[in-house]
């Protein structure tokens, strides 16, 4: 591309202080929350859905990729700009635009931080549900792009459930809206096919979100065991006899272990498994659900059930677990997360494989994870300084994935396929399945040009790809 | 196109065997607003499916297919219509995986025996169509059809989260899987639920279970529309969860067995005992509070209104069926204005306060000219949509009944061009007659 040029046309539509080319400039968006670094050509800090339609097209008369990014927290490169060409921050279009609490519903930028979402309805009782670990940081723009989950998106659904309508910019920088404020909008659901699209087909510029009222009451509980077997097994029956609850989350020994170690709660350093429930509805509801969960529990030999009484305990007993993903740092320098699915009847014997590929690659994994939708987050533990070691990791990571899809599962239940697990898709997709995506690429964006080598299998990777771990900023947890 | 019938059916004969229908009493009763078809035919599996696709796509045959014909007045009257493929054989319950709350069913399968097997195992698919004895799961799917539920469990796009797929190309494809949470790739799912069989005949859909409640109930509130409508943002300013929340209107309240009034509220709440009578305690103390009359249903009383809310608009038994969607709180404020314009005519309405739907049917098709446009802006004005649901063939030639074209039109059609090139499947009936 003619560069100069370009910068300066970039220039004109957004400023000039929000177009990045130096080095100590684009050097912050090199990476997200993955491993992967590729040094941004330009970066671009639009305003308004305008300024990013003109980005666009000057992008497109330049023949250059363009890679949407939100705050940069993805897990797998999606941000990463692989093939060059303009990155577009929406981090600057952060706004709130409207809460419409009787039809409950908010209208935001893409760039407001997740969490900022229900800051501002939660007063008049209501919530965003998805609620990625990352919500402090990631922005809705990223969530939708991802589809994220969260802790409590067992009962209430990922952000899929949770967007109605999206203003996008094309590739020709013509603005349309998907879906609709009412529900059934007339022809093909595109908002639905948008939401999980990894900023390959457009960039979300406004979001109508679903909002929820807040639940009268939340139980947690805390259950300890002896066995990882027993614990899954209790997810099982959990899920059996009835009970849905907002949050079913599951930690193992070893990240026992890095919790004690790195932020001690008082875990017992010898179980094996921590499980924790949590359940939201009216009083009546999550009396009686805690108790079955408790019952359940002890048929199935925890050792100890803790039901928090107040809101200080539910916090305290929520610590270990969202500390945990912080802790593990005490016990290796880098950890690399992946982020299989099962089907939620086959957790007991997943684990066990996870068990056996750990001792096979002599590698430590620790398991914290939304065991509730069979949703795994192995962290392989290593050290990258080890020559050869990082690409032991992977390769370990590879053979998890390839577990999860041989019990029925899936490559990724949150964290998307971006660069890193592109080359696995095929694992789950036959070309023909591949092909169909392909057409629905074609609609939005004929060219290619929106986050290329991302998602689908590609024979090279232009630009000089470094691997490094990522910085995640405080108040993370995974 | 004019096709030659008899070599057509030769062909799917010679790829299908006996599963090839030409007989006139069978074809009439598959006719789609009028049009009658050439051919019937009932592959047995994915690729007899495949093949009768591919043939069809070489002759340039318009593919109808056809579940249990219960959703066939959806949409506009196709441009053609020379082959239905009925999914009448692909009907098995493929897998129940209780203990991932999750089942896998071919799109052939009728919704009650579904749930009846479901049951077995204390578990239900929490979508409600219309008359569940012939509605089959690719039917409903396909046309998107919601129930009064789905205030609680969402609605199809939320609980379908795998599918397979034959392409109008008749290649087989699959989407999704059987994992509640899945990022992997487009979801392709989401483009299928609600497209009408115009991209591609669904052959197989994984849906999330909901686990059997332990008990049910329904509490009707009878009163003015007005005092409908405050009892309603008491109901969601409140923490109560009920499952449906629906207004009726007209005879249907008679229909549904309740006392007449000008408004019934009906309160769907389930799960735990003490839940569901705390549910109608609090209910009726509001109730009582707004002047409102109210009475607890359970068991046949109970099912007997929800049957009746279920088949509104779908019983054939009136001549124009409108749908108004719209936000939550515009509810009631379009059934006070459509109240209004109809100034006395019979108008029969049923409303899910909880999700934004209104159902309205009219006894007089001739009123459909007049009343579409008007209800067409009275969604708009709330950001919403109406699209007229069943209307006699001559009336639907007159509009197109899903109102006017979306914003993201162009997409859609290049959507349709690329799964559909030669426009084979159900021309005409969708969006702007894509
Ligand atoms: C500590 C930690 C914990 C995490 N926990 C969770 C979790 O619990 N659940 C979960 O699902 N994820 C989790 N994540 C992953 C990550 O936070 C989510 O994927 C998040 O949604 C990314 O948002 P972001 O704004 O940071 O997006 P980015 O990383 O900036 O971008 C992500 C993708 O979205 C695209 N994109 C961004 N904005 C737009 C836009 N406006 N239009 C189109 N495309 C766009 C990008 O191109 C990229 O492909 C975690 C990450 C970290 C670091």
């Amino acid at each position: 591309m003619n560069r100069d040029s370009l910068v300066r046309e970039l220039r004109q539509i957004v400023g000039d202080e929000y177009v990045l080319v130096e080095k100590e400039d684009v050097i912050v968006y090199e990476q997200d929350g993955s491993i992967m670094q590729v040094l941004p050509e330009v970066v671009v800090l639009p305003g308004s859905t305008e300024q990013v339609a003109g980005v666009v097209r000057a992008a497109r008369r330049a023949n250059v990729p363009i890679v949407p990014r939100g705050s940069g927290t993805g897990l797998a490169g999606g941000a990463v700009p692989a093939e060059g060409g303009v990155v577009i921050s929406l981090a600057r279009m952060n706004r709130v635009l409207e809460c419409d609490l009787r039809n409950r519903i908010a209208v935001v930028e893409p760039g407001v931080i997740n969490l900022d979402v229900t800051k501002a309805v939660a007063a008049g009782g209501f919530f965003f549900a998805p609620d990625p670990s990352s919500q402090a940081a990631c922005s809705i723009g990223g969530n939708i792009a991802n589809n994220s989950g969260g802790p409590h998106t067992l009962a209430y659904g990922v952000t899929t459930n949770h967007v109605i309508e999206i203003e996008v910019v094309l590739d020709d920088g013509r603005v349309v809206w998907l879906g609709g404020r009412a529900p059934d909008p007339p022809g093909y659901d595109l908002c639905g096919a948008f939401v999980g699209s990894e900023g390959t087909l457009g960039i979300v510029t406004k979001a109508v979100l679903r909002l929820m009222r807040s639940r009268e009451s939340v139980r947690t509980l805390l259950a300890i065991f002896d066995r990882m077997d027993a614990a899954t097994q209790t997810v099982v029956d959990i899920t059996g006899a009835g009970i849905v609850p907002a949050a079913l989350e599951m930690m193992d020994r070893l990240t026992i272990e890095a919790v004690e170690t790195g932020a001690p709660v008082g875990y017992p350093r010898d179980a094996d498994a921590v499980l924790l429930v949590e359940l939201e509805g009216v009083r009546e509801s999550t009396e009686r659900g805690a108790r079955v969960v408790q019952e359940i529990c002890v048929r199935r030999g925890a050792r100890g059930v803790r039901v928090a009484q107040d809101d200080a305990e539910r916090l305290r007993l929520w610590k270990g677990r969202k500390g945990a993903f912080g802790a593990l740092g005490a016990l290796a320098p880098n950890y690399y997360v992946q982020d299989g699915v099962v089907p939620r009847s086959r957790l007991p014997e997943i684990m066990r494989q996870i068990a056996d590929i750990s001792a096979r690659y002599h590698l430590r994994i620790a398991n914290v994870f939304h065991a509730g939708d069979g949703n795994l987050h192995p962290n392989i533990l290593f050290d990258i300084r080890i020559p050869g070691e990082l690409d032991k990791v992977i390769a370990a990571g590879e053979e998890i994935l390839r577990a999860c899809v041989a019990a029925g599962g899936s490559i990724t239940g949150e964290h998307g396929i971006g660069l890193e697990k592109k080359a696995y898709i095929g694992m789950l997709f036959s070309d023909v399945d591949l092909d169909a995506m392909a057409k629905v690429r074609k609609v939005f964006d004929p060219d290619g040009r929106f986050n290329p080598a991302k998602m689908f299998p590609t024979p090279i990777t232009c630009a000089e790809m470094r691997r490094a771990p990522a910085k995640i900023p405080a108040g993370l947890w995974i | 196109m004019t096709i030659d019938a008899d070599r057509l059916a030769n062909r799917l004969e010679g790829a299908l065997g006996s599963a090839v229908q030409r007989d006139p009493a069978t074809l009439r009763a598959h006719a789609v607003d009028g049009l009658v078809p050439h051919i019937r035919c009932a592959p047995e599996d994915t690729s007899q499916l495949s093949a009768a696709l591919r043939i069809c796509g070489e002759s340039g045959a318009a593919v109808i297919p056809w579940g249990g014909g219960t959703a066939m007045h959806w949409g506009n009257p196709p441009t053609h219509a020379d082959v239905v493929v009925s999914l009448e054989r692909l009907n098995r319950l493929v897998e129940h995986d209780d203990a991932n709350l999750t089942a896998t069913v071919q799109a052939g399968m009728s919704v009650a025996p579904l749930q009846d097997l479901l049951a077995a195992r204390r578990q239900f698919l929490a979508i409600d169509p219309p008359d569940p004895r012939h509605s089959t799961i690719g039917g409903t799917v396909a046309a998107n059809i919601n129930g009064p539920r789905r205030l609680a469990y969402g609605g199809v796009r939320d609980l379908v989260i795998g599918m397979k797929m034959v392409l109008a190309s008749g290649e087989p494809i699959k989407a999704g899987g059987k994992v509640v949470k899945n990022v992997a790739g487009y979801d392709m799912c989401k483009l299928f639920v609600g497209s009408l069989g115009t991209l591609g005949i669904i052959t197989e859909v994984t849906f999330k279970m909901a686990p059997l409640p332990e008990t049910f109930g329904t509490i009707v509130a009878r009163g003015s529309l007005a005092q409908a409508a405050h009892l309603i943002d008491a109901l969601f300013a409140s923490a109560l969860t009920p499952a449906a929340v629906t207004v009726v209107g007209g005879d249907v309240a008679t229909a549904a067995g309740l006392e007449a009034a000008e408004a019934s509220l009906a309160i769907w709440a389930e799960g735990f005992e003490e839940a569901v009578a705390r549910h109608v305690r609090d209910i009726q103390t509001m109730a009582g509070q707004l002047g409102l009359a109210t009475e607890m249903l359970d068991g046949v009383a109970h099912h007997r209104v929800w049957e009746t809310v279920r088949d509104f608009g779908a019983d054939g038994a009136s001549p124009a069926v409108f749908r108004v969607s719209v936000p939550l709180a515009a509810v009631t404020g379009v059934l006070a204005v459509a109240l209004g314009v109809t100034a006395g005519r019979p108008l029969r309405y049923v409303a899910h306060a909880g999700t934004g739907t209104v159902w309205l049917a009219l006894d007089d098709p001739g009123l459909v000219a007049a009343w579409f446009p008007r209800l067409v802006a009275l969604a708009q004005e709330y950001h919403g949509h109406a699209v007229l649901v069943a209307a006699p063939p001559a009336v639907k030639q007159t509009v197109d009944v899903w109102g006017p074209p979306p914003q993201a039109l162009a997409l859609m059609q290049e959507l349709k061009r690329q799964f559909d090139p030669r426009g084979v499947l159900n021309p005409g009936r969708f969006v702007a007659r894509i």
